[in-house]
């Protein structure tokens, strides 16, 4: 299985000898992200990365001390663009310790450094101006524990489907294992048999431990006649178990017992301390051994690939409320559609969606966009429409559970290039909004542009207003655009800015909005 | 002759081995769409012999060519994509549509253009509510008799009901207004008719259901999870809100000891005399014997093309990746009935079904998120009679001092009137909050008398005593066939919640 997206690699070296830390990082196309973005290294560990970008912009990895706010370092250059460019977005900042080139689209380069030495974690940032708020990573440089001492197993011959008690079973073979790493000789017995090893454990200081167990078939820890781990049964190894517990300084029994029953033979064991990084005592790593961070359900992704006509998604997508329907534009412009708040939810530009978490397991949860530059245009599922006389008034906010009132959902019809038309209703009025795109998302400079076009018939109600923007907007050329990090521009005929809202007063007719992403 | 003694001796030993269900009821599994994974979540037939088949990644496909005798001839055409999750996909002949229930709405399809894809989608109905749990399912049915669909939604989680309507079943009328209709419903895994058109669903072992069950939808029910019942108040045509079944439960031998006047309030034959608007189980579908995740309800409406069984249900199975056989009546204006092993290997889990007018059952689904034993992650199949009737139990009724089981061929008299050759055990499910359960309250009962009829088609079962709302449990090991043939299964579970 392919686990490459967003996943923590530890550097297998971990409790042997030192070797080089070899690490590939991706950039993800369209989505302005790394493919890696925590990696773990021991101090003073000489580090090999290949750095690949195979996305249509061009992207460095720079590294920098614990504590860098490395996006307000890839800003700060932007006060003065000339000097930044004649330095290719390097910025001249004396906490970069370690740096790629500015590579351009599908280019690689290999860096090579030694790890610090004083242990701590160690952001990495892609300096291309827009990109430092969601392209970064993580290194961590934490020593490696300590391994067992004293290793020995025990062989039984039997066939159980949950672990025996071995202490009333006589042991077929026993001996020591001389590297101290718990492990299983896939050229020895294949079937129905168990091995309990058996060895001491040294914690350096008086504190907590963490210990970690996957096997197939089933397998426990225990720690001084304590059970710690249980992952017992018949099953894969693709659950890692966790406990921790309080550990006195200096010496432990060690034991676990494990059994297989048919099939494959796994099995994985690592602890880990405050001062040092998760530690295998097995021989074995298990594929997804990632620090702390197990309990993150990660599936391999499905991106859904917009070519020449909208892709539809209607799903839970992760600022769109519960009845959200993403759809991504050829051009690499996305929308969400809310089919609670009759409105935009969203829109983002790269990338459409991955539709791993949704179509893997049980599907629960809601996903982000999976492209870049997200926008909310008017606050999480709000309508747009709304009475007041005061337009500059607070709009309803959502509250799941609670439908908003005077709204009906009527669905949506496809154009001849497949494009929705979204229908429903408000009071006595019929509305129908339909977007279309220019430009190209996926550029820096193609000026991406959704045109929404908002048909109403039927009677609008007195003091309605229609609101298409929330935030701080100025007017400028013709235009409104938010203040911020990333330039939003709103164009609209008949739009004002009420305080924090840009609203049109809704009439029976056409209106036009543009929402662009502006350079 | 002699190169045909040869072939005699040579098959002999094939011969004297026990019959399988494979050799009644073949499978065929299809191959599927190279671009998708064809998780079944629905399916319908449309005219022309085609199949609709709605997927639980959204997608409604329509299926050509798979009750042609040879698999290859199927073929796929993508209708829709993008859809939340299709659990229901229902063929109107009046209008020419397909409906597809999803996640938060039954939506209209409409291919306005004709080009085989669909490019009209209008909401039919949305009225109930989604928190955003992974858990709150929408599974949709056919059109019934009165031309309305049905709808079950279940739980936010296992317990409780957070947005409208969440552990209801809905009625769409054809103009699109929504009737609720029952309340109680826990986790549904399918939705379907008996051959009067009367409405089922399964609902799964959790919370109040000690396992799986087949429950009648009978409009105005309450079917056994209060968790729902909060939204009564939005309900005002099913009158006031039940009083709430009792919490806790004893369960084994540990409340035996106290005297309990009336038994335990914690059965479900004792609540429905607290509880007017509870409906039982129509059948217990028994966990881990029948099945442990209960789906699509398929009624054999095919006139015999599907072997002997016509009118009868099969129940489908996500976990044990099977189908389950149910033959019900009606004692005392209540569902109840026997269900039996059927058909098991199934490539993947089951979640959709449907037979066809020619007897062909079309089955798929997917064991993501709770896992299979088909072994396959997704599936699509087929399964047919072969023309060879199978040596079945094909009826079992209750009566008021036992049982009367009918057979599909001739018993052996001596074999069917032989005592030594039946054993019954009676068991229940403890009615409570808690996540399933054992079965419990066991009794075994004295079989007193058989007596098989003349025509060696059915044996009357003397029992002593019958169990007001148990499971009663029939073994008949030992029944041979006229022909010496042991029963294809020889077990069947008859939940018994009156006695004639």
């Amino acid at each position: 299985m392919i686990r490459s997206l967003f996943v923590l690699i530890v550097a297998t070296a971990a409790a042997r000898a030192v070797d080089p830390a070899a690490f590939t990082i991706k950039t993800m196309t369209a989505q302005m992200k790394y493919d890696t973005t925590e990696l773990l290294v021991q101090p003073g560990q000489p580090v090999k990365i290949l750095f690949e970008n195979g996305d249509d912009l061009p992207h460095n990895l720079v590294f920098c001390q614990p504590g860098t706010d490395t996006a307000a370092m890839a800003m700060k250059q932007m006060e003065k663009p000339e000097e930044a460019l004649k330095r290719n977005w390097l910025p001249d900042d004396p906490r970069i310790w370690a740096h790629s080139k500015m590579l351009n689209p599908h280019e690689k380069e290999e860096l090579n450094f030694t790890a610090p030495e004083k242990a701590g974690t160690y952001p990495y940032v892609c300096t291309f101006p827009g990109h430092a708020l969601t392209m970064r990573g993580e290194m961590k440089v934490a020593p490696a524990g300590d391994i067992l001492h004293n290793l020995k197993f025990a062989l039984y011959l039997g066939n159980w489907k949950r672990l025996p008690d071995f202490s009333k079973l006589k042991p077929h073979r026993e001996g020591k294992v001389e590297d101290n790493l718990v492990q299983v000789k896939l050229d020895d017995y294949k079937n129905e048999f168990g091995v309990v090893f058996t060895g001491k454990l040294i914690a350096p200081k008086k504190g907590s431990y963490r210990f970690f167990l996957a096997s197939d078939d089933g397998a426990r820890i225990l720690i001084d006649g304590q059970e710690i781990v249980n992952d017992d049964g018949i099953h894969p190894a693709s659950n890692i178990r966790e406990k921790g517990l309080p550990l006195e300084k200096g010496e432990h029994e060690f034991r676990l017992e494990y059994f297989q029953a048919a099939g494959h033979i796994e099995l994985y064991a690592a602890w880990k301390g405050a001062d040092f990084q998760i530690t295998p005592l097995s021989k074995w790593l298990h594929p997804n051994w990632k620090g702390g961070a197990k309990k993150k359900q990660e599936f391999d992704p499905i991106p859904l690939i917009v070519k020449d006509e909208p892709v539809i998604y209607r799903n839970f997508i992760q600022g769109a409320g519960n009845r959200g329907i993403g759809i991504g534009y050829p051009g690499g412009i996305n929308i969400a559609w809310s089919a609670e708040s009759m409105n935009l939810a969203l829109v983002w530009r790269g990338a459409f969606i991955d539709a791993s978490r949704h179509w893997n397991s049980r599907g629960g949860g809601h996903q982000p966009p999976l492209g870049y530059d997200v926008i909310q245009p008017t606050g999480e599922v709000t309508p747009a429409f709304f009475v007041t006389d005061k337009p500059d008034a607070a709009w309803p906010k959502w509250e799941k559970g609670i439908r908003y009132e005077g709204f009906a959902w009527k669905g949506y019809s496809l154009d001849a290039k497949r494009f929705p038309t979204f229908r429903y209703t408000w009071h006595d009025a019929e509305v129908e909004e339909t977007f279309t795109t220019e430009g190209d998302g996926n550029k820096p400079d193609g000026s991406p542009t959704i045109i929404r076009t908002v048909k109403v018939t039927g009677t609008m109600p007195e003091h309605a207003w229609f609101r298409i923007g929330i935030g701080s907007y100025e007017a400028k050329d013709g235009a409104f655009v938010l203040k911020g990090p990333k330039p939003f521009r709103i164009k609209a005929a008949g739009a004002q800015i009420a305080g924090q809202n840009l609203v049109i007063p809704a009439k029976a007719g056409t209106m036009t909005i543009t929402y662009q992403w502006a350079q | 002759m002699k190169r045909l003694s040869l072939f005699l001796a040579l098959c002999a030993p094939l011969a004297a081995a026990d019959p399988v269900e494979a050799d009644y009821y073949k499978t065929t599994t299809f191959d599927t769409p190279k671009e998708t994974a064809l998780e079944v979540g629905s399916i319908d037939l449309m005219p022309d012999g085609k199949l609709a088949l709605g997927t639980r990644r959204g997608e409604i496909w329509v299926v050509s060519g798979a009750g042609s005798s040879d698999p290859s001839n199927v073929s796929y055409k993508l209708f829709a994509s993008g859809l939340h999750e299709v659990l229901g996909i229902a063929y109107n002949p009046k209008d020419k549509n397909l409906y597809a229930t999803t996640r938060y709405e039954i939506t209209r399809l409409k291919d306005v253009d004709g080009d085989g894809r669909a490019d009209v989608f209008e909401n039919v109905n949305d009225s109930w509510g989604v928190s955003g749990d992974y858990h709150e399912y929408a599974i949709g049915s056919r059109f019934d008799k009165a031309g309305d669909l049905w709808v079950t939604l279940c739980l936010t989680g296992s317990f409780s009901s957070q947005v409208p309507f969440r552990g209801w079943a809905l009625r769409i009328k054809p103009d699109g207004t929504m009737v609720p209709t029952c309340s109680g419903i826990r986790s549904p895994g399918g939705i379907g008719f008996d051959a009067d058109g009367e409405v089922y669903y399964c609902d799964n072992q959790g919370p109040w259901h000690g396992a799986c069950t087949l429950q009648h939808l009978v409009p105005g029910t309450f079917q056994g999870h209060p968790g729902g019942n909060v939204w009564y108040d939005l309900a005002p045509n099913m009158g006031p809100r039940p009083i709430d079944p009792i919490p806790e439960a004893f369960q084994g031998e540990r409340g035996r000891k106290d005297s309990r006047p009336g038994g335990d309030p914690d059965r479900m034959v004792m609540e429905r005399g607290r509880i007017k608007q509870l409906i039982p189980p129509a059948v217990y579908l028994v966990h881990g014997k029948i099945g442990n995740s209960a789906s699509a309800i398929i009624c054999d409406l095919s006139d015999g093309k599907f072997g002997p069984f016509a009118k009868q249900l099969f129940i489908a199975d996500q976990s044990h990746s099977n189908l389950s056989r149910v033959y019900l009546e009606t004692v005392n204006g209540i569902k109840q009935g026997v269900v039996f092993p059927f058909r098991s290997g199934f490539a993947s889990g089951i979640i959709g079904g449907r037979m066809d007018e020619e007897g062909r059952v079309f089955v798929g689904g997917s064991d993501r998120g709770w896992g299979a034993r088909g072994g396959k992650p997704f599936c699509f199949e087929k399964c047919e009679w072969t023309g060879k009737t199978p040596f079945e139990v094909h009826e079992m009724h209750a009566k008021p001092d036992g049982f009367e089981v009918t057979f599909t061929q001739p018993v052996d008299p001596a074999s069917a009137s032989d005592l030594k050759n039946y054993s019954m055990r009676e068991f229940t499910y403890a009615y409570r909050e808690q996540y399933g359960g054992d079965e419990i309250d066991e009794i075994i009962p004295k079989i007193t008398a058989v007596k098989v009829a003349e025509d060696g088609k059915s044996a009357r079962l003397t029992i002593s005593p019958l169990t007001k709302g148990h499971v009663h449990e029939l073994h008949l090991d030992g029944v041979k066939s006229a022909e010496g043939l042991p029963l294809l299964h020889k077990v069947g579970y008859y939940t018994l919640n009156e006695i004639p």
